[in-house]
Formats: C-alpha cells, sequence, structure tokens
C-alpha cells in the first residue's frame, strides 16, 4: 500500500496513546504568545491593542500529527518570533479598529494575505489590487510580499462585526491547500458578548467555539515538501480536519502538549440551558478553508444560524431571517455563526423522573469510552468487568461531526477526521476536573 | 397510531402480543437457532421487563438489494454472491413489530433498504389525560449473516431530534449500543414537528453507507384543525394554514459505492476517501424502479407472509427488500407535501420540472425568523446536503389530459452523480415522476407514499 510509506506509527499506538493522553487530564503548556489567552477551550484570541491592533505574521513550515499517526509537512502563517503553528493564529479585532497586518515572508516564493469580507484593504498604504506579469495574467490575487524575505503590510478598518476567513491569495490552489489560512472575528461595538449589533446575538463568552474544517491531499504536501510540482488534476483529499486536528486529538486541550504545531482544541465544553442561571446560548464559529461543502452536523440541538459570511441575517427592516439548522452545509469559504444551547426537555433525574426504561443489565449493552455507567447528567454507574471510562465526572458528550461521512476518515482510518465533542459538565458545584 | 398509555399498567398477555420480540430473550436461549443461543450466553433477564410495550420493534441484521446489474461494474457490481434476483449487500433494520420468536429469527438476512419509514406524533403533555404520550422504538441486533466475524453492535440515531439525552441518542461513544441478540428501547417525546432522519451510528462511516437509514417525521399538534385547512393535516404549526396539504411523500435519498459494499461481503476493507456514488437512490431505489408499487410500507399495519418476510409485488420480485416507491399520486389542485431527506454523502439538486414547489420547513423547522418573518420561498430545485432535509409543498396544476393523468418529472439536476450506467439518456438514479390526475380519480391516502388507488 502506498498509504504505509508516509506511515511511522501503528495506528492503535498512536490511538492508545493519545486517548492515555487525553485521560492524564488537561496539561497546558505555557502562552506560546503574549497576545494569546490560553484557557482549555474555547476559542483563542490573539490579539492587539485596540484601536489600532498590529499582528505581525511569518510565514513558516512545520508538521502536524494526523490521527493515523501519519506526520504531514505544512505551511502556515505564524506570530512573529513564535513556533509554526497549524492553522494560523485566530485574530481577534474589534468593530472600527484600524488593523494592520505585516506579513513577513521567509518562502522562496512570493506570499500574500486576502481578507475576504474586508473593504478597503491597503497594501503599503495603497488600495490592494491583483497583480500581474508581463503579458496582463494574474500572478496574485492580492499585494505579495516578496520571496526569501520580503515584507509587507496590510491595513484595514474592521467595519462590519462577524466571522472571516484570512489566506494566502497567491497560488492559492497550492498555498492555502498547505496551509496559509487562519480566522478573523471581529467583535461588535454593542460588546464582546454578542456576535453582532443585535440584542438577540448575545452568547455565552465562555462558551464561544470554533469549527474551522479543512482538508488535506498527502501527494500534494509530500510534492511541495521535496521541491517537485503538483498536478491539481491528481488534487484528491485523504484528510479532513477540525481546528487543524482530526479526532480524537480534536477534542483534547487548547495548547495540548503532544500536539505542538496544533494549539487549538475543538471540545465544546458547556453547561446545560437554564432559564434563571445559564440563559444565554452558546456561539460557534464555522469556517471552511476547503474545497468542497462540509455538511458539518451537531447532534442534540440545531445551531441557530445567526450569520453568514459575517453578515446577519436580517432584512432592510431588521427583520429576523435566522434559521434554525440540525446539518450545517458551509460551502468552501464561508463562514457561519450558531448560536446553540442544550439542555435535557426530559429533566430525567435518577430518584425524581427515571428513564422510562428498565435499563438493562451491562452484560447486555455494548459500553462506549465517554460513557459514564449511568444515563442522568452528574451520575456515574455500573460498567462492565474490564471496561475503562474515559468518563469524569457524570458529564454528558455528544457527538458533532461532518456527515459526508467518507471525510470523518483518515486515509484509511475511520472515525476520525473532523469529529468533536459537546462536553456537558453537570451543574456546579460538581467533581469535573 | 398506536400510543400506549404510558401510565397504564401493561398485563403480561398484552406485553407479549404486542412485545413479541421481548418474548424472544424472555423465553430464555432454548427457543433461539443455534446461531443466536451461542452469542446469547451470559444474558441477564433484564431486558425481558422492558416496561411498556414499543410503538415499534426494529431489527438490525444484514441482506441484500437489487440495483440495475447491466452495465456491469468490474469485479464489485453484480456482487457473485448475490443471490438472483439481487445484486449488493446490504445493513439494515426490518420492523419487526408484533412477530413471534420464530419470526424474529427468519429476518436475519432479509434487512431492506431504505430503513422503515415511520413517523410519531408531537409531544402532547395533556395527552392520555395529563401522562402525555411518548413513543417507544425497541432495536434488537440479529447479527450479519455473511460476517459471521463481524459482531458490531447498533443503535438507532434519530438525526436532528434536540434536547436529547445520549442515553438515547445512539451515539455509541458517548452512551450504549445493542451488541448481537439484546434489546434496547429508545424513548421519544419529540417537541418539534418537521421531517427528520434515523440511521445506525455505530461505525458510521460503513453503517450508514450500508443502508441503515430511514426517514422519520413528527406530525404537529395542530393537526385536526380543519379551519386552517380543510384535510386538517399540516406540516408545521403554522397556525395560518401555509404548511396545510392534502397528500405527502417521503423522498428519502441514498447512495452506494458498489465497491464499498462488495467489500463487506467479502470480507474487505474499503479506502473510504476513494468514494464516490455509483447509484443515487430515491426511496431504497433508482428509477425506474422509484415507479414501482409500494410494498408493505405502513409500519404499524405491516403485511408479511407466515414467516414475517416482506411479500414482493407480484412482478417485481427484485424489489422484495425495497418496498418504499416514490412515485407521486395527486389530483390537480390538491397540496402535496414532498418531504425530503438526505443521507447519502454528497449534495443532491433536486429539480421538480414545470411546478413551483414551496419550501416550508428545513431541518424541522418551519420557515419563519424568531419574530415571526415568513422566510419560505418559491423554487423548482432545492440543493440538499448530507444530513439536511427540506419540506416542500406543491399545488397540483390543472390537469390537461388526454391520459389518465399528466406528468412531471423530479430528479436529481447533478447529473454527474445520478447516472446509474443503466439508463442510458442519463437521468436515472435519483429520478421518479408526479402524476396528477383529474379531481375525483384518487381515494384519500391511507398512509404517506399511497397512492391513493391509483
Amino acid at each position: 500500500m502506498r498509504a504505509k510509506r508516509l506511515k511511522w506509527m501503528r495506528l492503535e499506538a498512536a490511538f492508545l496513546l493519545v486517548m492515555m493522553l487525553v485521560l492524564a487530564g488537561s496539561i497546558s503548556r505555557p502562552q506560546q504568545a503574549a497576545a494569546q489567552v490560553s484557557q482549555r477551550t474555547g476559542i483563542v484570541c490573539t490579539t492587539g491593542a485596540s484601536p489600532n491592533p498590529t499582528f505581525t505574521l511569518e510565514t513558516k513550515t512545520g508538521y502536524i500529527q494526523l490521527p493515523d499517526g501519519n506526520t504531514m509537512f505544512m505551511w502556515g502563517y505564524s506570530l512573529a518570533g513564535q513556533s509554526f503553528q497549524h492553522p494560523g493564529p485566530t485574530l481577534c479585532v474589534n468593530e472600527g479598529d484600524t488593523v494592520t497586518v505585516i506579513l513577513q515572508n521567509n518562502f522562496a516564493e512570493p506570499v500574500s494575505i486576502m481578507f475576504p469580507g474586508q473593504e478597503n484593504v491597503l497594501a503599503n498604504g495603497s488600495p490592494v489590487g491583483p497583480e500581474f506579469d508581463g503579458n496582463a495574467v494574474v500572478t496574485s490575487l492580492t499585494n505579495t510580499a516578496a520571496a526569501n524575505g520580503g515584507s509587507i503590510t496590510y491595513s484595514f478598518v474592521a467595519t462590519h462585526p462577524g466571522s472571516f476567513i484570512y489566506e494566502s491569495g497567491t497560488n492559492p490552489q497550492k498555498q492555502v491547500h498547505m496551509g496559509l489560512f487562519g480566522a478573523l472575528i471581529v467583535r461588535p461595538a454593542l460588546g464582546a458578548s454578542f456576535a453582532y449589533n443585535r440584542a438577540d446575538s448575545e452568547f455565552t463568552p465562555s462558551e464561544e467555539f470554533m469549527v474551522f474544517l479543512s482538508e488535506i491531499d498527502p501527494y500534494q504536501h509530500q510534492a511541495v515538501e521535496s521541491g517537485r510540482s503538483f498536478n491539481m488534476n491528481n488534487y484528491h483529499p485523504r484528510y479532513w480536519l477540525i481546528n487543524g486536528r482530526g479526532f480524537p486529538d480534536s477534542i483534547a486541550d487548547n495548547f495540548a502538549t503532544w500536539l505542538p504545531s496544533q494549539p487549538y482544541g475543538a471540545l465544546s465544553l458547556i453547561h446545560p440551558y437554564d432559564p434563571a442561571t445559564h440563559p444565554l446560548p452558546g456561539l460557534v464559529r464555522y469556517f471552511n478553508v476547503g474545497s468542497e461543502e462540509y455538511p458539518f452536523h451537531p447532534h442534540g440541538n440545531n445551531g441557530l444560524i445567526i450569520a453568514r459570511d459575517g453578515q446577519p441575517l436580517e432584512g432592510a427592516g431588521g427583520e429576523d431571517l435566522s434559521f434554525e439548522k440540525f446539518a450545517v452545509n458551509i460551502g468552501p469559504g464561508q463562514t457561519w455563526d450558531a448560536l446553540f444551547k442544550w439542555y435535557d426537555a426530559e429533566a430525567y433525574d435518577q430518584t425524581a423522573n427515571p428513564v422510562p426504561v428498565v435499563i438493562p443489565d451491562v452484560a447486555n449493552l455494548t459500553f462506549g469510552m465517554f460513557y459514564s455507567g449511568s444515563p442522568y447528567l452528574g451520575k456515574q454507574g455500573p460498567l462492565p468487568p474490564g471496561f475503562s471510562s474515559l468518563n469524569q465526572c457524570g458529564e454528558y458528550y455528544i457527538i458533532a461531526h461532518n456527515h459526508a461521512l467518507y471525510q470523518i476518515t483518515s486515509w484509511g482510518m475511520t472515525m476520525s477526521g473532523p469529529i468533536t465533542y459537546l462536553r456537558i459538565d453537570p451543574p456546579e458545584p460538581n467533581n469535573c476536573p | 397510531m398506536n400510543k400506549p398509555n404510558f401510565s397504564r399498567p401493561i398485563s403480561r398477555r398484552n406485553f407479549l402480543k404486542l412485545a413479541g420480540g421481548a418474548a424472544l430473550t424472555a423465553a430464555g436461549a432454548g427457543l433461539l437457532p443455534q446461531y443466536l443461543r451461542k452469542v446469547l450466553l451470559p444474558v441477564g433477564v433484564a431486558e425481558a421487563a422492558l416496561g411498556d410495550p414499543p410503538n415499534l420493534y426494529f431489527a438490525g441484521t444484514d441482506g441484500w438489494m437489487y440495483l440495475p446489474p447491466n452495465p456491469p461494474i468490474s469485479f464489485f457490481h453484480p456482487d457473485n454472491y448475490a443471490p438472483a434476483p439481487f445484486t449488493t449487500y446490504i445493513f439494515g433494520f426490518r420492523n419487526i413489530t408484533g412477530m413471534n420468536s420464530a419470526q424474529i429469527a427468519n429476518q436475519k438476512m432479509k434487512a431492506q433498504h431504505n430503513a422503515p419509514l415511520f413517523w410519531v406524533d408531537q409531544y402532547d403533555p395533556n395527552a392520555n389525560g395529563g401522562a402525555g404520550n411518548e413513543f417507544r422504538l425497541q432495536l434488537t441486533n440479529l447479527g450479519l449473516q455473511m460476517r459471521p466475524d463481524l459482531t458490531d453492535s447498533h443503535t438507532v440515531h434519530w438525526h436532528g431530534f434536540r434536547n436529547v439525552i445520549p442515553f438515547f441518542d445512539g451515539e455509541p461513544t458517548g452512551s450504549v449500543s445493542v451488541p448481537v441478540g439484546r434489546n434496547f428501547t429508545y424513548i421519544y417525546r419529540p417537541r418539534d414537528p418537521g421531517t427528520y432522519m434515523y440511521h445506525c451510528h455505530v461505525e458510521d462511516v460503513e453503517h450508514v453507507h450500508m443502508g441503515m437509514t430511514g426517514l422519520v417525521f413528527v406530525r404537529p399538534l395542530q393537526n385536526g384543525n380543519t379551519a386552517l385547512y380543510p384535510s386538517g393535516k399540516f406540516a408545521y404549526n403554522d397556525n395560518d394554514g401555509s404548511t396545510g396539504y392534502d397528500r405527502e411523500f417521503a423522498m428519502f435519498l441514498s447512495e452506494v459505492w458498489a465497491e464499498s459494499h462488495w467489500c463487506d461481503a467479502h470480507i474487505q476493507l474499503p479506502e473510504w476517501s476513494d468514494y464516490h456514488a455509483d447509484f443515487s437512490l430515491l426511496n431504497g431505489r433508482v428509477y425506474p424502479d422509484t415507479l414501482a408499487p409500494n410494498g408493505s410500507i405502513d409500519p404499524f399495519n405491516p403485511v408479511r407472509d407466515a414467516n414475517g418476510d416482506l411479500i414482493a409485488t407480484p412482478g417485481y420480485e427484485h424489489l422484495q427488500y425495497q418496498p418504499l416507491s416514490a412515485l407521486v399520486t395527486c389530483q390537480e389542485g390538491e397540496r402535496v407535501l414532498l418531504r425530503f431527506a438526505n443521507l447519502g454523502f454528497r449534495e443532491a439538486s433536486m429539480t421538480l420540472a414545470g411546478i413551483q414547489m414551496r419550501v416550508v420547513g428545513r431541518d424541522a423547522t418551519l420557515m419563519r425568523g424568531r419574530d415571526g418573518t415568513d422566510t419560505s420561498y418559491e423554487t423548482d430545485t432545492i440543493l440538499i446536503g448530507a444530513g439536511e432535509s427540506f419540506d416542500t409543498i406543491f399545488t397540483a396544476p390543472p390537469y390537461q389530459g388526454p391520459g389518465p393523468y399528466d406528468t412531471y418529472v423530479l430528479y436529481n439536476r447533478r447529473y454527474s452523480q445520478v447516472d446509474n450506467l443503466a439508463d442510458a439518456d442519463g437521468f436515472a438514479g435519483q429520478r421518479t415522476e408526479i402524476h396528477v390526475y383529474p379531481s375525483g380519480a384518487l381515494q384519500a391516502q391511507q398512509y404517506p407514499n399511497d397512492w391513493g388507488g391509483a
């Protein structure tokens, strides 16, 4: 099998190792950059000094780890002076900020950054535009930093709140696929706990998550690593990722030590909706930097889609045009924003309101590795002999995954790729670590 | 629909009558055929007392289905193991509600595709004297006859069900799944009307693609209100009759990659990133089989032979395990609800030529903003991705004649994905017809997808 040429470890060993490390709990590594705020779950924002934040990004190469044990050569935007990371840093700014992004190019070919959704972007103080060769053929969709040490400064006023992508505009079928992309979040004037300048877009800040979806053709990456050309007619993704990781790496903490170049976890840790104590929903920002639509399916709740491509879904008179979805079918280059919440509609309780079925004996069921042994939130129950659950405190795990199911595989390893979980911890006080 | 009163004590006699399947385990392993006896031991007796009888009782197993054998797909299609007239190995569900234990055991290797269509009334807290109504779906696992080495468990995942606990979600990693020979009962009290789908979530890349997929929908509490629409039948609680309809048809989309089905039958593993759809199916069939008659599709009134097997319509023996027709029959002026759900892995572009449809719901949600703004729209094409559902309503145009009915075509415009190789015009696969009859030609629909006597 040609696939084996790139595989360094046995799949089972890799999976076990990851799960042991997950079990071992969270070991946050020290903050990577002064500007990156590190919490275990949720969006890791790289911020600057509002109202004039400046970010210096440099191009770097590096390697990421994939669920099947393979290691993949990547390109990326990294914070200046920091090590390679994938995807690029999530830049968070405020509406009205004048944002400056300095790109330093270490590669042997020109690179650039596009800011789709931003208007009046400047490059070195002049309006951006495509670059052409002597025959008036476009060589880059936007202004480039020259090869081997060139630099360029982009700036724009972030006039619209919302979720955006930034990505290379130069030879993008190569450079974007190699990993030159990241997320840009513009927070509205109404406040950081709102997605847009609408009162009905308020969310719980500790429950703001990113679903950043991408794909990899390993032969393209191998060709770039070895300096060979790649025929895009042969492009065929074999890996699909969420936040730059595949499951089960995807549910490890932000900055998990064993994923040194993949800092962004995708586990959504929330508490149940409660009208009195936890009334505000969470927010998921979906990004697609791949080449086809990704139908992402969160179990157990419908996302309320409140915006697409950084535009709130509202009519000319402010009418609400939001809609609920259980399959968020996001196209290449699109961003969708979804409010969501979860609660047990039945309010099941072990004593006051038990599930109206006789729970089969442990010998008569197959147990999942995240199952507590009890149907009830915050409870743990009997487990089959010899079975090790990864459940810590009776928390719930509800899956969310790409429903083009051939995409939740990793070149032969099924049930990996863009899968993550909603982890619902019992109401506090609880015993959860 | 058969709704048990949750609070009503159940006699043992009723229990055995309505849940014959539970008797399978209640009576112990002695009644079982040899192949089940082995895997059933040791077994606790807990599941013999599952409480109230289920509204429906499903079994997961394997089987064979029919897809056009010509032209063949080198090596993989038709499968050389397939018994005539079938071509393709599948996993799937069967409705075994009310069967005795011997009949249930007989259904191993008799899966159907797609899985049985069923529907549930919206939860009503005032039903049953304030006890509320609930829907109980019992699942058992008959094992895979072709693959005794695969002792996979099964589940039912109701795709899109909101605010469900993991225990009843059917996602096996966060909860439990059903081993071979065991039983589990899922409880549903759906609050949100609309069109959903369900599937086994164990190894779901494989189990979904192998065919453990079907359509389920929730009827709204507004049903019965003849003031809003004469039929009293609605897709949603719209409060204005805008989703009222006279006839309804499930349109369930799935796909078959012949190589992966062959691999499962021949103890091989496919490389899933090579995925492509050789066949695109509508209600488990490809055109022109989509126009063939329904088998027994009312899950609450199943018709079977003495062994419990599905009965093939004479002349359509190849569709014995694909009983759901996709033909739409209606009378001029009637409002027709099409419930689309897609559990293929690719987007489909379903086009209705010559009639405008109004999209009234998506993903089991009425097309309204939070402030009530109407977001429904008219179209002749819906782009429906993997795991999405659409509810569309059209009004049947006037009958023109001269034949017994006028014909309109509903098809997947994504031609590159719907040519099943067997049909020279490139229109095959996900294609069916709408037959519009003159007023008075049809009877009322008895259940979804019923032809009304056409």
